[in-house]
């Protein structure tokens, strides 16, 4: 059987992580996709089978938790050398999608569905970064922002 | 049984303050999550997180899901079919990094099951009137057009 390809998918918790899996769950029958994300008591049930890496919870009001998570990030993609990352955001995937520059990895951003009016602050980050960013509110395509329909 | 929530990462008083003050007055149960609040409820059950499983139970089980303005909660509610009350959280009170609650609150107010609330006078209203549609339309595990189009972008390897 020919090896299937492997996806890095990352998110915060939330909101995020829920938007995540409504993107990527259907993707699973075809690809081999790897969850990341900090996976503690609000993402995980009993039943969850899937491939699932946990992280440290970081933010933009954490530094120094960014930092680590930086590193335990840089583990994680060296050691599975995914084709493509793909995220909804917030901290996790920004650093992610940056660490991939250097990777022959391309990346995909789907900015959450949350953010209607501007980028949300992530997303803003790597704008610039990412391979492919996605947008679920028409009214934000510009010459780098595709809207493709939205999860709701 | 109200089941009151506020994000996992944040806290969210003022809201938690509000459903206290309701569940004081009020004889319907009232359980909440209250994530890294400060203040403790006196009339409410409540728990700082509670397990994915659990959640999911209070979420199913309750009549009114009371949330902040967050779009996970928005999605556990419509696959369970409870209605949800959402409050934005202010970047005005410091209670978020930056204000898309606020500018969110217009279009959640458009989908189905969702109604939405900026002050506790408009939060109690809901609540007195208990006339609140949960969303039936919804199926948890549709494909989307999202998850096709990135299918489509990889496959074939066009970019």
């Amino acid at each position: 059987m020919k090896k299937r390809l492997k996806i890095i998918a990352i998110s915060s918790p939330g909101g995020h992580w829920i938007e995540l899996q409504k993107i990527c769950k259907p993707l699973e029958e075809i690809f081999n996709i790897v969850y990341v994300n900090p996976n503690n008591q609000f993402t995980k049930s009993d039943d969850d089978s899937s491939n699932n890496i946990s992280i440290i919870d970081a933010s933009a009001k954490t530094k120094l938790k960014l930092i680590i998570l930086s590193f335990q990030l840089i583990k994680i993609i060296l050691f599975n050398r995914p084709k493509y990352i793909i995220s909804t955001g917030a901290a996790p995937g920004a650093i992610a999608v940056l660490l991939a520059k250097w990777l022959p990895c391309k990346t995909i951003w789907i900015d959450s569905i949350a953010n209607t009016k501007e980028l949300s602050l992530s997303g803003k980050l790597v704008k610039n970064h990412v391979t492919i960013f996605l947008t679920q509110w028409e009214n934000l395509v510009d010459e780098k922002i595709m809207f493709k329909g939205a999860l709701l | 049984m109200i089941f009151v929530a506020v994000g996992t990462q944040l806290a969210f008083d003022r809201l938690i303050k509000y459903m206290d003050e309701w569940a004081k007055i009020n004889s319907e149960k009232v359980i909440a999550q209250i994530a890294e609040g400060s203040y403790l409820p006196k009339h409410i059950e409540y728990k700082k997180y509670f397990k994915n499983d659990e959640y999911i139970a209070m979420v199913k089980e309750s009549s009114i899901f009371v949330s902040h303005a967050g779009m996970g909660n928005i999605f556990t509610a419509k696959e369970l079919m409870t209605p949800i009350i959402v409050v934005n959280r202010q970047l005005k009170l410091n209670e978020h990094r930056n204000d898309h609650q606020a500018d969110g609150l217009k279009w959640m107010a458009k989908l189905k099951g969702v109604y939405t609330a900026t002050t506790k006078d408009e939060l109690f209203d809901y609540l007195k009137h208990k006339n609140l549609e949960s969303d039936e339309s919804i199926s948890p595990n549709n494909s989307n057009v999202i998850s096709e189009f990135i299918k489509q972008l990889i496959l074939e390897k066009n970019f």
